[in-house]
């Protein structure tokens, strides 16, 4: 017995320094820098005289750099952004120099970073790219246009979500609006999808695998809060990301209850989605459907409180593959809201303010009102019906 | 083991509230994760001292610079300052062992740390960095493995490993733990102390109440289900010292953290294969200075007994059962496996 247990602590002790060799490893690799013999004095010229010619060439071409990055679509801000994310301060991350002669075919796109191969969604670029390739690559890594959406009511079945103190359970509500915002959309050529049509349990894991499966443009889940003190009646839109805030946390761990994720997996796919150019996508869509909630609603509903778009990890958000949002339309905890989400035009409402925040959305990303009359052609009456 | 005369070999567990060292020399410390610097040049002459460390720190905490650098049990990111207070602390660490760092004669040191189940390779990476000149070689293993190495608690085992800023589970079965075998929860002592200061907040907004008298409460009274005794507290509400009965806030505050502790105890169990459930459930053992919550046992039994029952136990030294083990893994190490991770 003495000897089984003796032979077990020599395995795993084999196992947890093996472990460790790679984080040993990993830590010991340094960054490649210049070689440590100087170079000559003629490259020190010629490098000036390069850098110069790249100045002057950067101010004469700012105006077209700009018309060049909304061409590629890739956002550089973005990408200065997720440079600045702490978290990730040991990747390298490019900075895109676009240049542009008279000659179409001579245009090209340099990558400049230490880490010379950036995954950008399915593509590599290399340390030069004919721009006409990075044409092609932003069409996969955003689309230029919305033509499939997912929309998913929050909850259903055994997971009722949030409940009023009479009786309003968060599953019905979020099925409700889903459904009459399906019923806005038909009119137009937007194909929708529902992750469930029907008072039905739905694992989040199963949501995520659906929006992805479907290869939406789009995903827009739909809650209602609750929150103390019960006075407040908060409107947020939540879009992928770290937070700090312990009420968001709090909520997040709410939703996420039933996801089947564990904080691990949370915490790598978190890591990725700072290399993730679908976040600035999906905060312009939180931004243009909380921006419509609230002008709708508080119309309505004047005390409404406008939290504005943050960012949680919200397992639906995490897992999915195009801009997500995930829409907090109401707060079950307040009675004057409940009274509210009980009445059909209320929920009309609130539905009608969802389509125009997502057809916002898609105006901005396809730049032409023609597109738009396309994806929707508004119904002559927007009817509330029970 | 191949401990020489010239080779020191170390257990860490480096914890957010408290690190503790235990060392093959016989030594055995614990101190609070406290570092502070003199803010000015009268700190400075009143302490007598460029650095302050643990208790000492936090008794002069209105002098300093006062750091509390470990955050979920790992160095908080982005402050250089928090980086340079773990070398502060390790730096003490090694020599309340009697190590002194720029000795002629110093041996090698051998140290294992113990670091959250979950922590992110990066942070590991710069853990093992802020060992640099402390040690000279240096092991990363997760805190509950740790304490299961010395226990040798290492077939069909669960090790909850409760401290103030993680709560770490890690299954065992026979074999270095994976990720599946192991969990990483943020409900542990901080969450606790938080949700202490809210409630007291909210039921006595009179009372004069700071997060360090919230922790020395704790620490003398915490419990779950029924108290022993009313929990009663003498703080100032305006300059008066008035008495508060804080029993119902306290074991509201201790009680938040036992739905996620129970829910991950359970999936955990559930994800062994079942032929050896039975036994992981009767052999679960809870470790860390948040174990030593009065009534934490039972309640984790309780919810146990859906399952079909469960025997909890609490280790015999929480404060030490995570050095401790360290300190077992350090000996077994050979000298080749010493050099593969020598910094």
């Amino acid at each position: 017995m003495e000897k089984d247990v003796a032979e077990t602590k020599l395995r795993i002790l084999r196992e947890a320094i093996q472990s460790n060799v790679g984080v040993v490893r990993s830590s010991k690799v340094k960054p490649q820098g210049l070689p440590k013999r100087a170079p000559p004095l003629w490259f020190w010229g010629f490098l000036l005289i390069a850098i110069g010619a790249a100045a002057a060439d950067f101010v004469v071409r700012q105006q077209e750099r700009e018309e060049v990055k909304k061409m590629v679509g890739i956002q550089l801000d973005t990408l200065r952004g997720i440079q600045n994310q702490k978290s990730v301060a040991h990747l390298a991350v490019p900075s895109l120099v676009v240049s542009r002669g008279k000659d179409p075919s001579s245009h090209s796109a340099a990558v400049d970073m230490a880490n010379p191969l950036l995954p950008v969604g399915s593509h590599l670029l290399n340390a030069t790219t004919p721009l006409s390739a990075l044409y092609q690559m932003n069409r996969t890594v955003l689309p230029l246009s919305v033509r499939r959406i997912v929309i998913d009511p929050g909850h259903g079945g055994k997971q009722h979500g949030a409940i009023s103190e009479s009786g309003v359970s968060e599953k019905d509500i979020t099925l409700d609006i889903a459904l009459r915002l399906r019923g806005l959309m038909e009119n137009g050529s937007l194909e929708v999808f529902m992750t469930r049509e029907a008072d039905e349990t739905l694992p989040l894991e199963k949501r995520v695998a659906f929006a992805n499966a479907n290869n939406a443009d789009l995903f827009v889940s739909i809650h209602v809060n609750w929150m103390e003190p019960r006075e407040i009646r908060p409107l947020e839109t939540y879009y992928v990301g770290a937070t700090n805030d312990p009420a968001v946390i709090k909520l997040a761990s709410i939703e996420n209850r039933d996801s089947g994720y564990s904080l691990s997996d949370y915490r790598r796919v978190l890591d990725k989605i700072y290399l993730d150019t679908r976040r600035e996508e999906s905060h312009r869509l939180a931004k243009a459907i909380n921006g419509e909630l609230y002008q709708s609603l508080s119309l309505i509903n004047p005390e409404l409180e406008n939290r504005g778009v943050k960012m949680a990890p919200f397992a639906v958000l995490i897992g999915t593959q195009m801009p997500a949002v995930l829409a907090e339309v109401s707060c079950l905890s307040n009675e004057d809201d409940v009274k509210l989400l009980t009445n059909a035009d209320y929920r009309e409402k609130i539905a009608q303010a969802l389509l125009r925040g997502i057809l916002s959305y898609a105006n901005n990303l396809n730049g032409s009102e023609k597109k738009v009359a396309d994806l929707w052609k508004k119904p002559t009456k927007l009817s509330a019906s029970e | 083991m191949e401990e020489t005369n010239e080779t020191l070999c170390i257990g860490i567990d480096l914890g957010t509230s408290r690190s503790s060292i235990s060392a093959s020399n016989g030594e055995r410390h614990v101190i609070d994760s406290y570092v502070g610097w003199p803010l000015d040049m009268v700190g400075r002459k009143l302490v007598k001292k460029t650095v302050l460390i643990g208790r000492e720190a936090l008794d002069n905490r209105s002098m300093l610079d006062l750091r509390r650098p470990l955050e979920r049990g790992v160095i908080k990111e982005g402050s250089a300052k928090d980086e340079e207070a773990v070398q502060e602390l390790l730096r003490h660490l090694i020599s309340l062992i009697g190590i002194k760092q720029k000795s002629k004669t110093r041996g090698k040191v051998r140290a294992v740390v113990g670091v959250p189940a979950e922590a992110f390779r990066v942070s590991r990476q710069r853990l093992r960095s802020a060992m640099d000149g402390v040690a000279d070689s240096v092991m990363l293993v997760s805190e509950p493995f740790a304490v299961a190495y010395g226990l040798e608690a290492l077939l069909h085992a669960m090790i909850i490993d409760i401290g103030a800023g993680t709560a770490d589970f890690c299954v065992m079965q026979g074999r270095y733990p994976t990720e599946a075998d192991q969990r990483t929860l943020p409900n542990a002592g901080d969450s606790i102390d938080e949700r202490l200061l809210k409630l007291i907040q909210e039921h006595h907004p009179e009372a004069q109440v700071s997060i360090h008298m919230i922790r020395d409460w704790k620490e003398k009274w915490s419990f779950v289900g029924e108290p022993k005794s009313r929990v009663t507290v003498t703080v100032p509400t305006k300059g008066k010292a008035t008495e508060f009965d804080i029993t119902d806030e306290m074991r509201a505050a201790c009680e938040s953290i036992l739905p996620p502790i129970s829910e991950t105890l359970i999936d955990l169990l559930s994800r062994v294969e079942p032929e050896y459930q039975e036994q992981v459930r009767n052999n679960i053992i809870v470790a860390g200075g948040s174990s030593l919550i009065c009534g934490l046992p039972d309640a984790l039994e309780k919810a146990c007994s859906e399952l079909g029952g469960g025997r909890v136990t609490v280790v015999k030294d929480p404060i030490f059962a995570g050095s401790d083990g360290g300190l077992s893994i350090a000996r077994d190490a050979s000298t080749a496996d010493w050099e593969r991770l020598s910094l």
